[in-house]
C-alpha cells in the first residue's frame, strides 16, 4: 500500500524526475532576453522575433525592456567605449541566474573594427556563455545559439554556474 | 560676389569646383557665399596632411566646407588651411546651423578649436577621452595582430602615415 | 528658485538647469532617455527637461555607437574599405557602397559598364524598400501597431533573400564596389525580383489599409513633430524629413547618378510637415521604388559587370593559368592594391534617410588619406529639439521614429 499502489492506480499520469531537471526545464524553456540591440545585429535579432523565424517557439518572445525582468542579455552589435560602462550596468542590474549571448563578430571579438573606438569583444567586461560568429549572423544562427544555451541551462539544474 | 581678394586659390578636382581661402577670413567668405545663394552647408570636416607627399601643403590641417546652392544645383568646396597647437578658426554655426554638430565632431576628432561656438565639447568620444583620434599621428589602436604586415604601423604612431 | 545650478547626469554629461519653472510653479524634471531604451532606434541618449508631461528642452547625447569607421578606412586599402562603408548606415548597405564606389571611380576616371549601372540601381531601390520597411515596422510597433512589424519584416525577408542570392550576404553585401559590382545577377535572382515586383504593390496596399485611415495612427502622428519647410532647409535636413515638409528635393532627380536620369518616377512630397506627412512620403517612395525596379528589370542590358581595367580589378581565374601579366596584376592587387591619383571628391547619393555622401581624399597611395561619410542621420537629428518642443513624452517616441535616424550613421 502507499505510494507504489497510488502510482499503479494512476497509471501513466505521473512523471518522476529530479528537482534539478524540473527547474532546468522551466528555466531553459523560458529564457527572456533583455533587449540590447546596438547595431546591425539588432536588426537580425528583430528578424528572429518576427514570423518567419519566430523565437517565440523557444520561449523567448518576451524581450523585456527592463533588465530586471530578464535573464539573458543578447549583446547584438558593436560596443563602443562610451557604451561599455552602460552595458556593464545593465548586466549588473539583471538578477541571477543570468546568461549572456554575444551575437555577431563585433560583440565577440571586435569584428571588422580593430581600432580605438570599440571594445574588442564584450567578454572583456561581462562573462559570455555563447558566442555567435557572423557579420551579421543569420537569424537561424541566433536560434542555434539559444538552443545551445538551453541545453546548457537544462544541464545546470538547480545551481547555475558559479 | 565673394570678394576676389579672399580667394587664395581655386581649381577643379574630379569635377568638383573648389576654392581656397585664408583661415582668418573663412567666416567672412562663407557668409558672403551664403548671401550669394549657397545656402546649404552639406558637410564640414578636416583633413590631416601629416606626411602627405602628394603635393606641397601650406599647413597641416585642411578644413573643408562643402556648400550647395539648392536653386542652381551648383556645389562649391571651400578649403582653409590651419595650423597650431591647437589650431583655431572661427565657427560658422551662426551662419549655417548644421555646422554646430559638425564642428563639435571636428573638434573631437582633430582638436580644432572653433571660436564662438555655443557648446564646443566632445560629441563622439567620451568626455574624458585624451587625444584626437582622426589625427594621423594617433594610432589606429585596437588589438595587436601578430604576424601581420601592418603590425608595426597599425599599433604605433606612424611618422610616415 | 531661479538661480541656475549644474547637475552631472552620469557619463560625464553636465546639464545646466535653466531655472525655468513649470506651468504650476514647480521645477522642471530632468529625465534621462536611453541609451538603453526600446524606443530610440538604437543607442541614442536624450536628456529631457519635462514640465509634467510636456517636453521643454532636449539635449541629445550621441557617440554610443562610435566605431571609428573613418579611421578604419584610412588603415585599409581602397578595395578593402568597401567593407566598412556597409556598416555605418546599416539599414542600407548597398547605398553606402554606391557613394564610396562612385567617389573612387570619379577619382580614378573610370566609368562602369551599363549593366553594372542598372544592377546598382536595382540594388539601391531594393535597399530603399528594405530600409523603409524597417522604419515602418519599428515605428508601427513603437506606437502600438504590432502587426506592422510582422508584415514589414516578412517582406524584408524576401528582399534579404534576394541579397543573399546575388551576393551571398543578407545584409552587409559589399556588393557595389569601385569598378563595378561584385558578381553578376543570377537567373534565379532575376526571377525572384520579378515575383517581388509583382507582389509588392499589393503589400504596400496592405500597409496603407492598416495605417493610413487608422484613427489611432492618425491621432498619434498628425500635428506631431512639425517641421516647417524653411526650418527644414535652414537646418540642412534631407530626405523624407525635407520632402515631408513640401520641398521637392531628391538627389536622384536633382543630381542624378548611375543612370537615374533615365528612369521615370515621381518625387514624393507632402505639405503636412508632420509625422503623418513623412509617413505618406515614405509610402509613396516605396511605390515609386517598385516602379523603378520594374523599369530597371525591363531594360537590364547584357554585357560585363565590371570595368575592364586590370589595374583596378583582378583578372578572371582562368586567365591566371595562361597569362603572366594576369598573375602579376592579381599579385599586385591582392598584396598592395591599386593606387588612386591624388585629389578629392564628394559624391552624394539618396538613401532612405536623405543625403548620404562620401568625401574621399587621396594622396596617391594605396590607402585613402581621408574618407568622410556625410551622414544623413547626423544632420536629421539636429531638428529634433525644434520638432519635439512642447509635445508630450509619448509623442517624443513618434518624433524620434519619424526622423528615421540610424545611430550607426550618426556616430560612425
Amino acid at each position: 500500500m502507499g505510494l507504489e499502489a497510488l502510482v499503479e492506480s494512476m497509471g501513466q499520469n505521473i512523471l518522476t524526475t529530479t528537482l534539478g531537471k524540473l527547474i532546468g526545464w522551466g528555466r531553459g524553456n523560458s529564457v527572456w532576453p533583455a533587449q540590447f540591440g546596438l547595431a546591425c545585429c539588432a536588426i537580425e535579432m528583430i528578424h528572429t522575433a518576427t514570423a518567419s523565424v519566430d523565437i517565440a517557439r523557444f520561449g523567448s518572445e518576451a524581450m523585456r525592456a527592463s533588465p530586471r525582468q530578464s535573464d539573458m542579455m543578447i549583446v547584438s552589435g558593436r560596443v563602443s567605449q562610451k557604451m561599455a560602462p552602460i552595458l556593464r550596468t545593465i548586466y549588473d542590474q539583471m538578477p541571477e541566474p543570468k546568461w549572456v549571448i554575444s551575437m555577431g563578430a563585433c560583440a565577440s571579438t571586435g569584428g571588422v573594427f580593430n581600432n580605438y573606438a570599440l571594445l574588442q569583444g564584450v567578454d572583456k567586461i561581462v562573462p559570455v556563455d555563447v558566442y555567435i560568429p557572423g557579420c551579421p549572423p543569420r537569424p537561424e544562427d541566433l536560434l542555434n545559439a539559444l538552443m545551445i544555451l538551453q541545453e546548457r541551462i537544462k544541464a545546470q539544474g538547480i545551481t547555475p554556474r558559479q | 560676389m565673394i570678394a576676389e581678394n579672399l580667394i587664395v586659390d581655386r581649381g577643379v578636382s574630379a569635377g568638383d569646383d573648389w576654392i581656397t581661402v585664408a583661415a582668418e577670413s573663412a567666416h567672412e567668405a562663407l557668409s558672403s557665399l551664403k548671401d550669394e545663394g549657397y545656402r546649404l552647408l552639406v558637410f564640414l570636416t578636416c583633413v590631416d596632411h601629416l606626411a602627405d607627399s602628394s603635393r606641397e601643403w601650406p599647413r597641416r590641417y585642411e578644413l573643408v566646407y562643402q556648400l550647395r546652392n539648392m536653386d542652381t544645383l551648383e556645389q562649391l568646396r571651400v578649403r582653409a588651411f590651419v595650423d597650431g597647437d591647437p589650431p583655431h578658426v572661427e565657427s560658422v554655426s551662426d551662419v549655417f546651423p548644421p555646422a554646430n554638430w559638425d564642428e563639435r565632431e571636428t573638434y573631437d576628432m582633430f582638436g580644432i578649436v572653433f571660436e564662438n561656438h555655443p557648446d564646443l565639447t566632445r560629441i563622439l568620444m567620451p568626455d574624458d577621452w585624451v587625444g584626437h583620434p582622426l589625427r594621423r599621428d594617433y594610432p589606429v589602436g585596437g588589438e595587436v595582430v601578430e604576424f601581420s604586415e601592418e603590425h608595426e604601423t597599425w599599433q604605433t604612431a606612424p611618422d610616415k602615415a | 528658485m531661479t538661480d541656475t545650478d549644474t547637475t552631472v547626469i552620469g557619463q560625464g554629461v553636465t546639464v545646466t538647469k535653466t531655472g525655468e519653472t513649470g506651468a504650476f510653479g514647480g521645477e522642471l524634471l530632468t529625465v534621462n532617455f536611453g541609451p538603453h531604451h526600446p524606443s530610440t532606434h538604437g543607442v541614442l541618449r536624450l536628456i529631457v527637461d519635462l514640465d509634467g508631461e510636456q517636453v521643454k528642452r532636449i539635449k541629445p547625447v550621441i557617440g554610443y555607437l562610435h566605431t571609428g569607421i573613418e579611421k578604419q578606412a584610412e588603415a585599409l586599402r581602397w578595395q578593402q574599405a568597401v567593407v566598412v562603408t556597409d556598416r555605418h548606415d546599416y539599414l542600407s548597405p548597398p547605398i553606402n557602397n554606391l557613394a564610396y564606389a562612385l567617389a573612387v571611380e570619379r577619382l580614378m576616371g573610370v566609368d562602369v559598364p551599363p549593366r553594372a549601372k542598372v544592377l546598382r540601381v536595382i540594388m539601391s531601390e531594393l535597399t530603399r524598400l528594405s530600409s523603409h520597411l524597417v522604419w515602418m515596422g519599428t515605428s508601427g510597433i513603437e506606437l502600438g501597431a504590432m502587426t506592422m512589424l510582422m508584415y514589414c519584416f516578412r517582406e524584408r525577408d524576401t528582399i534579404l533573400d534576394m541579397n543573399e542570392e546575388i551576393s551571398g550576404y543578407r545584409m552587409h553585401t559589399s556588393y557595389i564596389r569601385p569598378g563595378g559590382v561584385m558578381a553578376d545577377a543570377t537567373p534565379r535572382f532575376l526571377d525572384m525580383l520579378d515575383k517581388f515586383i509583382g507582389a509588392m504593390p499589393g503589400h504596400v496596399d496592405e500597409y496603407e489599409d492598416l495605417l493610413t485611415m487608422n484613427p489611432i495612427w492618425r491621432s498619434r502622428t498628425m500635428g506631431i513633430g512639425r517641421l516647417p519647410a524653411e526650418d527644414a532647409k535652414v537646418l540642412g535636413a534631407t530626405g523624407p524629413m525635407l520632402r515631408g515638409s513640401g520641398v521637392a528635393w531628391d538627389l536622384r532627380k536633382q543630381m542624378p547618378y548611375s543612370g537615374y536620369e533615365g528612369y521615370e518616377f515621381e518625387v514624393a512630397t507632402s505639405d503636412l510637415c508632420d509625422c503623418y506627412g513623412r509617413y505618406l512620403v515614405r509610402i509613396k517612395e516605396m511605390r515609386e521604388s517598385v516602379k523603378i525596379l520594374r523599369q530597371a528589370l525591363d531594360r537590364l542590358p547584357d554585357g560585363p559587370v565590371n570595368v575592364d581595367d586590370r589595374k583596378m580589378l583582378p583578372p578572371p581565374r582562368e586567365e591566371l593559368e595562361t597569362s603572366m601579366e594576369a598573375v602579376i596584376h592579381h599579385f599586385k592587387l591582392f598584396t598592395e592594391g591599386y593606387s588612386v591619383p591624388p585629389g578629392d571628391v564628394y559624391q552624394a547619393v539618396e538613401s532612405g534617410r536623405g543625403e548620404n555622401g562620401c568625401y574621399v581624399v587621396s594622396d596617391g597611395t594605396h590607402k585613402p588619406r581621408r574618407v568622410k561619410f556625410r551622414a544623413a542621420s547626423f544632420v536629421n537629428l539636429q531638428p529634433l529639439e525644434r520638432m519635439a518642443m512642447n509635445h508630450m513624452v509619448a509623442d517624443m517616441v513618434a518624433i524620434i521614429g519619424t526622423a528615421d535616424t540610424v545611430l550607426g550613421d550618426v556616430d560612425r
